[in-house]
Formats: structure tokens, C-alpha cells, sequence
């Protein structure tokens, strides 16, 4: 009976071995495999169809997508390519985090491979999003990344409830608060304006159009700027603009800014991106048929600053396929492909003649704004530091939209941080 | 001094606990040596992971950290979320144990309902009480505004933020107290019960005389899993408020996820968790002391 | 607790049980019920408590998602590192609790291993990829249910010294003295003993393993392979939450632990007697 009981024993301790053999094992299938870090959401159903599409013209070649959400992908992404075994063909890179993957020396030069096929890069591409790509961020630097989408933030407004209460499509931000004003005396069913008030990454996001409209700036040749009079100018603007925006808009993130904005409860939304506004003119997913107009941001004493968060695509230098993945990057960033996922999954485009297709323009008649938006954009600061940067910045926002920090001592301290983080 | 001839011999005299012993030994040896090495080493240096930064600075990240005024903020609010929260889970876990106690009609559906909240998914759970906060459309303030009362701001308002995480989190968890203190009276015979009642005990008598005491090591037990679980809350946080509003529920993982995940500075994040690791060894140990005494070893 | 009647309850019990209930089943009830609300639905103003009609389309989308394959994952790597776990912490908790190792041991590792439990996912992380990487035991289930023991082994070597701790030793010390082997001490005497435990612990660890997402999300890399929290947090998006998807997936997620809960909850619940034979 003991005997009987050790070897029992020891056979359930081999088990791992067996788990490790057992354990479903991807199958291999095709001479070409790529695996592709993308993200979720309509970005995911995206990234798959033009997969599927490719597949089937290219039958040799399968795909892997992963489809994760922002945070999980970034920290994935970075854990594999810091460890250089090169499970991802293509990552999908947020432009703010560029220049980390690209002074890490990470990425793939993409000039190499455009030689090495014989071609050129087409200046279909609209140059402010391909100027991301490159390092050092100037148009003669290296490219290593293509614009997959050309994300860039708006600002949207019911244009029936400017029409009902004749209110014209503000020009500044002064016009904006002068409506908000307007709109709360004369309706008390809607809140005039909404923004995501998380701290963070979405304060920041959100506030970021009104502060360099008023002439503001995070980062001037290297010294931190963020307690300017500009700044305060800036700040001290948003906290007026709190008291039409909803209370709880402290805890406010993209979530309950688009549902409210879909369940038509809101008036002025001071920044959308253009996957939040896909769905508008769905009637089985939005309240507000028709009935909202997106545009680039009103300007103030400076001009209109509409901040570009475009995805970029990037090849890992460590990818064992990398002609493979050269091959769909420059199919999947083609005008027709941009056109098929710009109409059926509201994915931004990156090329001018996507965005003057005739159907598009149908669809989604705020493109001209849209393009000319993104010609105009203005990137965040390109240094690796910026996720600290931002979160410092967000933390002392929020301090202060919540009232706990005034807006002088708030942006006092976020700038000595801020000093600290790029020493 | 034990000499080796004496240690072999007791060895081998005792080599069945070894045995058995041995395979988790190894399995957490193989696991657990390596990373917990290389936190410890981290802590002492300025590194990055991504810009492959290393330099050695000694306890300046110690130092740095703790009088990092948002850590400090963290530790208080982990503190706070740990104590109330365990406290609130076990007495209630408790209660419900003794609700449930004996045959009634009813009790077995009764128990899978109220086991049911620990089995959902965490994120599943954040989104559905975020949707129940919400300040202008959810449940909650619904129905307080339909009671004739005024909405609270169980998310936005910073006083009460902390709370209102904590309440997802006794909602979740309070079926681990129940289950766990419920297994331990079953196995308490009804014959105890019933001489106490016998001589003369009532109920919450019989109840803290004879019964705590009886289940006294679950309990502390349950206090013990609770405390460290509450202490390392992350994806509540993370999913209901992101810290805010301001820093009023900002935790101790939060800042450690953010320090290693988002700017990859994993030495001090390395630095921050030894702070947690310090704290929570101490309550083990305390723990091991009090329940080694108990029973003969 | 009254002799004559444990079994029967006053109306203040029935008053304290239907409250009880209720605080636990009402956001249950909202997720079920939202699980059946269309997305326009979702977004209204005010509250809906009644869906309008059986908006199935969030349950097809879910399952046609590969809802069976993420859950056939899970459902192998839960199940196997808690089989895993159990069989390790049984043999070993019940050392710790029996017998005194030399140079304080029993503290040491205790205390080591609730270390390895209490410091964050996050520091962890790296080290133990680099580690499974130099093994070979990346993108792989079976990598991930011994990956997992980091979690469910400390887990389940205390709750089952807390239960060892708490079982008398009389009646290890009677069998013993009738001339019974340690081995056979543990086959047929403490093990029916703590069956309540053992039943306890394995809900637990299952649960955790069932859960967990930055360990599946950083050591699988082939979708096939993916658990099922990796699936819901796809529900989760930046910009919006498909709150009928997520909850109908959530529903369905819970359902086998459900399963299992109530099925070994019987077994565990119907309680038992040991007399000293």
C-alpha cells in the first residue's frame, strides 16, 4: 500500500511534464506565419478583417492578431521586444510612445526595406502623421513606423440644439463657454458640455487643445513651461468650464463621455476621437442620428491645435519575417484597404485620398474638417518620458478640477515635478 | 550545537514529514528563488527597463519613495482599505456563517446565491458597480433620488470614493469569510451546542464562549488572507476610479503597477513592494507565533 | 444556538436571510438583466429595468467569439493547477502543522511563501518570463498552470494549515497508537477529516486561477490559447464598454464555477460526525 502510494504520488508530481507535452499546441499551418501586437475594439475587428482579406489573396501567409486592450498591448509589446525573442512580426504603437521603441533601437527601418523592394514612400500620406514614425522626429529622419491611423482630436457639437437656440458653430473657446452659458438657461435637459476628467492620461488628452489654444506648452526647449501665465490663463478657462459640465465629469473617462453623447445628453463634447464617433449615425447604437456635427477645435489668442494620437505600425527588429510583414504593412496602409476600414469599422484614415472618397464623404461628412485636422496637428512632446510627464501633469489637473488644489499651486508643483522627471 | 550524526539520525527518523514536504519545497524554490532575488537586488538601483538604465544607488530609492507624498497618500488609503475592509468581511462573513447554520428550507439555493459574487469575473464586477455609481444614471442614485433623497457621489466625491471601492470589494469577497468560518463550524459536533445550551448559555453567550473560541484559528485565519488580499487591491481601483479622484484612492499596487508597467522604472517599484513585503511579514509572523503555540507540534 | 431547534428559524431570521439576499442578488440581477439589453438600451438616460425584449444578440456574439475554446482553456488550467496545488499544499501543510523543522522552518517557510504571494504581479512578471523564457515553457497552458502555483500554491498551503492547525491530533495520536502508518495516518484518517477544508481550498484556488489575467495576458501569445479573462477585457475598450457583450460573457463565465461550487458545496455542507473509533 505505501508503494502503491509513492508511486502514485510521484506520478501526479511528474505531471507537469505531462501538462507541458499535453497542453494544446498551435498547429502549424502555412510557410509564413505572422503575428500581429494589435489592440482591441473596432481597431481589433479592423486589423482581423484586413488579415482575412489578405490571407485570402496571399493564401501562403496566416496571421496571428492579438487583439488587447491599451495597457496590456504597450506592456506586452515592450516585454517581448526588451527580451529580443521576436514573438511579434508588427506592433501597433501609440505615437506618444515612439520614441521610447525607437531610441531603444527596437524597431525595423522601414527606409531600408522601401529601397530594398525599389520604391519610395508614397506622399499620399498625410506628412504630419508619417513625421511620427520617424527618429529623429523631423521630416529627414529614419522611418521606422507607418501611420496605420490617423487618429486626431475633435471637438463635436448637436448642431439641432445650436439650430433650436441659434447658436453659431463656435470660433474660440470664449464662444464655447459664452454657449455653454446659453444652453444651461435655456435647457435644462441637456448638460452643455462633457470631457473625460479622469487623471492621467485622460485629463490631459482632453485639456490639451485648450491649453496650447491659449498659447500654453509642456515642454520648451527642454524645460518644463506648465506653470506659464499662459498655462494659468488655460486653467483657470477649464475650471469655468467645469461648472457646465456634469458633476461627476471628475470620473468621467471616454466610456461615460460617449455613452452620454450617444444617449444625447450632451451638447458640446470638447474632445472626441474618430473611433468614439463612428457609430453616430447608427441607429441601432446611437440616440443622436444626425444630429452632431464633428469639427477641429475652436482657437483662442493661438490657433487651433488639434493633437494628433495617431496609431502607428511598426516591424520589431527581431522579427524572424520581416519582408513578410513589410509586405501587409504597406497592403494594410494602401489607400483601398484605408478606404474598406475607414467605412465599415470608422478606422481614421492616414492618406488624402482616403479622406476625399466620395463614399467616405458621405458617411462621415466631417472629413474635409477631419483631414485638415490632421494637416495641422500638433504631436505631444517627443521625449520617453512622456508617460511620467503626463501622469504628473494629470494628477496636479485633476487637484485641481476637483477643487483641492488651486490652479496656481497646482500647476506650480506639477512644473517642478515635471523639471524633476526630464533631469 | 546539534551535531551531524544527531541531525542525520533525526532526519532519517522523521524523513516522512521531509518527504512529504519535499515537493511543494521544490516547486516554490524553482518559482520563487530567482524573482524574489532579483526585487530584492532591484531595490537598491535606479532601473529602467526600457532604456536599460542601471546604476546602483544604494537606499536612495528607499528614501525617495517614502517621502514620496502620493506613496505616502497610498500606504494610508491601502491601510484603511485593508483594516475596514477585513474587519467588515470576516464580521459579516461570520454573521452570515451563523444565519446559515442548521437545515431550513431554502438553504441550499440560498447558499450558491450568496456565493455567487466571488465567482464573477473582477472586471465584470467593477463595470456592473460603476454602472450602479454613476452619479446621473445609475441604479443607486436612482432609487435614492425615487426615496426622495439626494444623490451621492459614491465615486466623485474624494471623502467617500475610498468607501464606495471598498463596498465592491466586501460585496465580492465577504462569500470567502462565509464559506470558510461556515466549513470550520460544520465540523464543530452539535453535541457542543447543545450541552452549552444545556447549561444554561443563550445564544450570543454560546456564540462568543463557546464558538469563537472554538473556530478561533480559522478566524484569525480569514483575518490573515483578507488583510493581504485587501492590502494588494489593484483592479478595483484600477477599473473604478484610476486613483482618483485627486489621490483618494491611490493604493500601494496602484503606484507599484505604475511605476513598473507604466514607466518601467522597476527599481522603484522593486523598493515599493519591499515596503508591503515588510509590513505584511511582520502580521504573518505574528500569525505563525500565535497559532504554532495552539495544538502540540 | 438553541439544541431543540438549530433547524428551526424565527421570523427575525426570515427578515435577516430575505435582506441578505437581496443586497447580494441586486447587482446579479443588473447584470443579468443588462445581459439582455440592446446598446440603445444601455445608454438611456434612465435606468432600464426590464429589458423591452430577450436581446439575445449579445449571447450569440459572445460565443460566435470563441467563447468554448477560451472557456476549455480556463476550464484546463484552473483545474489542473488546483489538482496540482492541492495534492503539494495537502502533503506539505500537513508537515508544517505536524512537525517542528529545525532553524525555525516552518516560519521561514511560511513567511517566504506568503512573500512570494503578497509582492505585486508586477515585480514578479519580469523575472519569471526571462525564467520561463530560458525554459521554454512560454505560450503554452501547461507553462501557465505552473506559473500559476505562484499563486495557488501559497494560497492553498496556508488556508490548509489553518485547517490542519485546527484539527485535533487525538485522533492521529489513537489510530498511531493502534499501530497505523503515517501514511495510512493520512489516507484514511485526516484526509476525511479535512474534507470540509479541502473542498473550501480547492473553490478558492480555482476561482483565483479562473481569474487571473496579467500572468495568461504576458506567457500566451497564440489567441487559441487565450483564457477567459483575456476575452472579457476585449469588452472593455478604450472608448466604449459593450456592456451587453461583457455581462453576457461574464454570465456565462460564471456558470461552470457556479457548477462546481454547488456540486462540491453539497458535499462539504451536509456535514459529518467522527467519533474516535
Amino acid at each position: 500500500m505505501k508503494n502503491r502510494f509513492i508511486l502514485s504520488v510521484l506520478v501526479l508530481l511528474l505531471a507537469p511534464v505531462f501538462f507541458v507535452l499535453a497542453s494544446p499546441q498551435p498547429e502549424a499551418t502555412g510557410p509564413v506565419k505572422l503575428t500581429i501586437a494589435g489592440r482591441d475594439g473596432v481597431y481589433g475587428n479592423a486589423m482581423q478583417y484586413a488579415t482575412d482579406e489578405y490571407t485570402k489573396g496571399h493564401p501562403d501567409v496566416t496571421f496571428d492578431v492579438l487583439k488587447l486592450p491599451y495597457n496590456s498591448q504597450y506592456e506586452k509589446v515592450v516585454i517581448d521586444m526588451k527580451s529580443g525573442t521576436g514573438s511579434y512580426d508588427l506592433i501597433m504603437i501609440d505615437d506618444p510612445n515612439a520614441p521610447q521603441f525607437q531610441k531603444a533601437g527596437w524597431l525595423a527601418s522601414l527606409d531600408g526595406m522601401l529601397k530594398s523592394k525599389g520604391e519610395t514612400l508614397d506622399p499620399d500620406f498625410i506628412s504630419a502623421a508619417v513625421k511620427l514614425g520617424r527618429y529623429p522626429y523631423a521630416d529627414s529622419g529614419t522611418l521606422y513606423a507607418l501611420p496605420h491611423v490617423g487618429n486626431v482630436e475633435m471637438f463635436a457639437y448637436r448642431t439641432d440644439l445650436f439650430d433650436k437656440y441659434g447658436l453659431a458653430k463656435p470660433a474660440t473657446w470664449d464662444d464655447v463657454l459664452a454657449d455653454a452659458q446659453k444652453l444651461k438657461q435655456m435647457d435644462p435637459n441637456v448638460t452643455p458640455v462633457g470631457f473625460r476628467g479622469v487623471k492621467g492620461n485622460p485629463i490631459v488628452s482632453g485639456f490639451l487643445p485648450i491649453f496650447w489654444a491659449f498659447g500654453a506648452n509642456v515642454l520648451e526647449n527642454n524645460k518644463a513651461t506648465v506653470d506659464s501665465p499662459q498655462a494659468l490663463a488655460a486653467l483657470q478657462y477649464f475650471l469655468k468650464l467645469k461648472a457646465y459640465a456634469p458633476q461627476a465629469v471628475d470620473t468621467w473617462n471616454s466610456a461615460q463621455v460617449r455613452d452620454a453623447l450617444y444617449g444625447g445628453r450632451l451638447a458640446m463634447v470638447t474632445e472626441v476621437w474618430p473611433s468614439w464617433v463612428g457609430d453616430l449615425n447608427n441607429p441601432d447604437k446611437s440616440q443622436v442620428v444626425g444630429k452632431v456635427m464633428v469639427t477641429a477645435h475652436p482657437r483662442e489668442t493661438a490657433p487651433s491645435s488639434p493633437v494628433i494620437g495617431a496609431w502607428l505600425l511598426g516591424i520589431p527588429k527581431a522579427s524572424k519575417n520581416q519582408s513578410a510583414a513589410f509586405d501587409f504593412l504597406m497592403y494594410v496602409t494602401g489607400k483601398d484597404m484605408q478606404i474598406q476600414l475607414a467605412d465599415q469599422f470608422g478606422i481614421a484614415p492616414s492618406r488624402k485620398s482616403a479622406f476625399q472618397d466620395p463614399g467616405l464623404l458621405k458617411k462621415y461628412p466631417w472629413f474635409p474638417g477631419q483631414e485638415a485636422a490632421l494637416e495641422n496637428a500638433r504631436a505631444r512632446a517627443r521625449t520617453n518620458k512622456w508617460p511620467e510627464i503626463e501622469t504628473t501633469f494629470g494628477t496636479y489637473l485633476q487637484l485641481a478640477l476637483i477643487g483641492q488644489m488651486s490652479a496656481q499651486d497646482a500647476l506650480k508643483t506639477a512644473n517642478e515635478k515635471i523639471q524633476e522627471i526630464i533631469q | 550545537m546539534i551535531k551531524r550524526r544527531t541531525m542525520l539520525k533525526y532526519i532519517v527518523k522523521n524523513r516522512f514529514y521531509y518527504a512529504i514536504l519535499f515537493p511543494a519545497f521544490a516547486v516554490v524554490v524553482f518559482l520563487t528563488v530567482y524573482p524574489v532575488v532579483q526585487v530584492v537586488a532591484n531595490s537598491f538601483y535606479k532601473y529602467n527597463f526600457l532604456s536599460d538604465e542601471r546604476l546602483f544607488i544604494g537606499f536612495k530609492n528607499f528614501s525617495s519613495i517614502i517621502s514620496d507624498d502620493i506613496f505616502q497618500t497610498s500606504f494610508v488609503n491601502t491601510i484603511i482599505f485593508s483594516f475596514v475592509g477585513t474587519l467588515l468581511e470576516v464580521g459579516l462573513g461570520f454573521a452570515l456563517a451563523l444565519l446559515f447554520y442548521g437545515k431550513f428550507f431554502g438553504r441550499r439555493p440560498a447558499m450558491i446565491i450568496v456565493i455567487f459574487p466571488m465567482m464573477v469575473s473582477t472586471m465584470v464586477v467593477c463595470s456592473v458597480w460603476r454602472t450602479l455609481y454613476q452619479f446621473d444614471i445609475g441604479l443607486l442614485n436612482y432609487l435614492l433620488k425615487a426615496a426622495g433623497l439626494g444623490p451621492v457621489g459614491w465615486l466623485n466625491n474624494p471623502h467617500l470614493a475610498l468607501f464606495s471601492v471598498i463596498l465592491v470589494d466586501i460585496w465580492q469577497w465577504t462569500p470567502f469569510a462565509f464559506i470558510v468560518l461556515q466549513a470550520g463550524l460544520l465540523s464543530i459536533q452539535r453535541e457542543v451546542f447543545e450541552a452549552a445550551s444545556i447549561d444554561g448559555a443563550g445564544y450570543f453567550r454560546t456564540v462568543f464562549s463557546v464558538t469563537v473560541p472554538i473556530l478561533w484559528s480559522q478566524i484569525v485565519l480569514v483575518v490573515l488572507l483578507r488583510t493581504i488580499d485587501t492590502f494588494r487591491v489593484f483592479s478595483k481601483v484600477y477599473a473604478l476610479t484610476g486613483g482618483g479622484p485627486g489621490n483618494s484612492t491611490e493604493t500601494v499596487s496602484f503606484f507599484i503597477y505604475r511605476e513598473g508597467f507604466v514607466y518601467f522604472n522597476l527599481g522603484r517599484a522593486s523598493t515599493a513592494s519591499m515596503y508591503t513585503l515588510v509590513v505584511i511579514a511582520l502580521i504573518a509572523v505574528v500569525y505563525i507565533r500565535q497559532i504554532m503555540k495552539e495544538g502540540d507540534v | 444556538m438553541r439544541a431543540t431547534s438549530l433547524d428551526r428559524k424565527g421570523p427575525l431570521f426570515w427578515i435577516l436571510f430575505l435582506i441578505v439576499l437581496v443586497l447580494v442578488l441586486f447587482p446579479i440581477y443588473w447584470i443579468v438583466v443588462t445581459a439582455f439589453k440592446s446598446p440603445l438600451e444601455n445608454i438611456s438616460s434612465v435606468p432600464v429595468f426590464f429589458p423591452h425584449g430577450l436581446f439575445l444578440k449579445n449571447f450569440v456574439e459572445v460565443i460566435a467569439g470563441g467563447f468554448f475554446g477560451n472557456l476549455f482553456n480556463t476550464l484546463f488550467v484552473a483545474v489542473f493547477s488546483t489538482l496540482f496545488s492541492l495534492l503539494l499544499s495537502f502533503l506539505a501543510g500537513y508537515a508544517l502543522s505536524r512537525h517542528r523543522f529545525p532553524f525555525h522552518f516552518n516560519t521561514v517557510f511560511l513567511v517566504w511563501v506568503l512573500a512570494v504571494k503578497i509582492l505585486p504581479p508586477v515585480v514578479l512578471a519580469i523575472p519569471l518570463y526571462t525564467l520561463f523564457v530560458a525554459a521554454h515553457l512560454l505560450n503554452n497552458l501547461g507553462g501557465l498552470i505552473i506559473v500559476y502555483q505562484v499563486y495557488t500554491l501559497p494560497y492553498c498551503i496556508w488556508m490548509l494549515f489553518g485547517f490542519f492547525k485546527a484539527l485535533p491530533t487525538e485522533y492521529e495520536q489513537a489510530a498511531r497508537i493502534d499501530g497505523a502508518s503515517n501514511l495510512g495516518i493520512l489516507w484514511h484518517i485526516v484526509l476525511p477529516l479535512m474534507r470540509s477544508g479541502v473542498i473550501a481550498t480547492s473553490i478558492f484556488s480555482i476561482i483565483m486561477a479562473w481569474d487571473e489575467f496579467l500572468f495568461a495576458l504576458l506567457f500566451l501569445r497564440d489567441p487559441r490559447l487565450q483564457t477567459l479573462p483575456l476575452k472579457i477585457v476585449n469588452f472593455i475598450t478604450e472608448y466604449e464598454t459593450l456592456w451587453g457583450q461583457l455581462m453576457a460573457i461574464g454570465l456565462l463565465a460564471t456558470l461552470p464555477l457556479l457548477l462546481f461550487s454547488g456540486y462540491v458545496y453539497r458535499k462539504m455542507s451536509s456535514g459529518f460526525t467522527m467519533s474516535l473509533k
